[in-house]
């Protein structure tokens, strides 16, 4: 049961002040961020060619829509004005 | 009374009329190819009526399942707080958070960390097996929800892992065990109640690791189930 990465280095979160719960949910935000989870719930069953093709297409219109979508946003939210509030 | 009801329904017929009219108008300038089936559903009765669509049955069975699955409750993986997005907490506790090349030499009640025992914990769909051991790998104590007393499903729930956890964390104690650092593996309701109910049993929790087995390039592993 030897892994690749380094135990104890790699994937670890230290608990403090005895909370469990927000070291989990770091780990768990780490984990689900890299991909991690989302590999390993995929490889659990084998995926034939065509849902492979299926999937990489919608993730690459996917990332397509979402970047187009975040330059629009950036571009209604910019602003050039003074500060209103200055020093707050 | 009767007679102002009809009359008001007549009306709101009216207005429907007018309304749906209008519609076909907007639709025949943009869109001609629409013009067909609004114009039709507008000379056959005053207002839309459902039976005017034609909804094919294998597709409203679709969504039947569809709408069966959105209404279930989702899985519990253990994994609570993988999609929340929050920077501002990451970024201020990056400092002490993560371990670096000085802490397997850090000391806790006097012992460095790479000495500490490991809390191994396997939580799986179905089970979580969880076992004590020294420094070196060598297993001292092992529970199970099977062994606790749990049998078939009652095995894969959070209560099951957390009640274990909780009676091998008492045992450690017994037997002088104080601190472990915990190392997780696999995905399962017992994930993240197995480790709450190790510091409910009294052991104090240095370190959480995560030890799922991960591949990029499996070999091929078993058929997808059937629906």
């Amino acid at each position: 049961m030897t892994s690749r990465h380094a135990a104890f280095i790699a994937r670890t979160v230290f608990v403090k002040d005895n909370n469990i719960e927000d070291a989990c949910k770091l780990l768990n935000r780490i984990l689900g961020r890299e991909g991690i989870l989302d590999q390993y719930r995929r490889t659990r069953f084998y995926e034939k060619p065509f849902q492979l093709r299926r999937r990489i297409n919608y993730e690459k219109c996917k990332a397509i829509y979402n970047e187009d979508m975040d330059r629009k946003i950036r571009f209604i939210m910019r602003k050039n004005r003074t500060d209103p509030y200055p020093g707050y | 009374m009767l007679r102002t009801l009809v009359d008001s329904v007549k009306i709101v017929t009216k207005i429907g009329n007018n309304v749906i009219s209008s519609t076909s108008r907007v639709n025949s300038s943009c869109f001609p190819s629409l013009n067909l089936s609004c114009g039709s559903s507008a000379t056959q009765s005053p207002l839309c009526n459902s039976a005017s669509f034609h909804t094919s049955l294998p597709r409203s069975k679709v969504e039947g399942r569809k709408e069966m699955l959105a209404s279930t409750p989702t899985k519990d993986e253990g994994t609570e707080g993988e999609k929340l997005i929050v920077v501002d907490s990451m970024l201020k506790r990056r400092d002490d958070v993560f371990p670096d090349e000085d802490t397997p030499s850090k000391l806790f009640d006097g012992i460095p960390f790479s000495e500490l025992p490991v809390c191994n914990i396997r939580a799986s769909p179905n089970n979580t097996i969880l076992s004590i051991s020294n420094s070196k790998g060598e297993v001292k104590m092992l529970r199970s929800c099977g062994m606790e007393g749990f049998k078939n499903t009652r095995k894969g729930t959070n209560i099951a892992a957390q009640a274990t956890a909780i009676s091998l964390s008492s045992l450690a104690v017994s037997q002088g065990y104080k601190t472990v650092r915990v190392k997780v593996q696999g995905l399962g309701p017992g994930r993240m109640s197995a480790i709450k109910g190790l510091q409910m049993g009294g052991l104090n929790i240095i370190s959480i690791t995560d030890n799922t087995r991960v591949s990029w390039n499996p070999p091929r592993p078993r058929k997808q189930k059937t629906l």
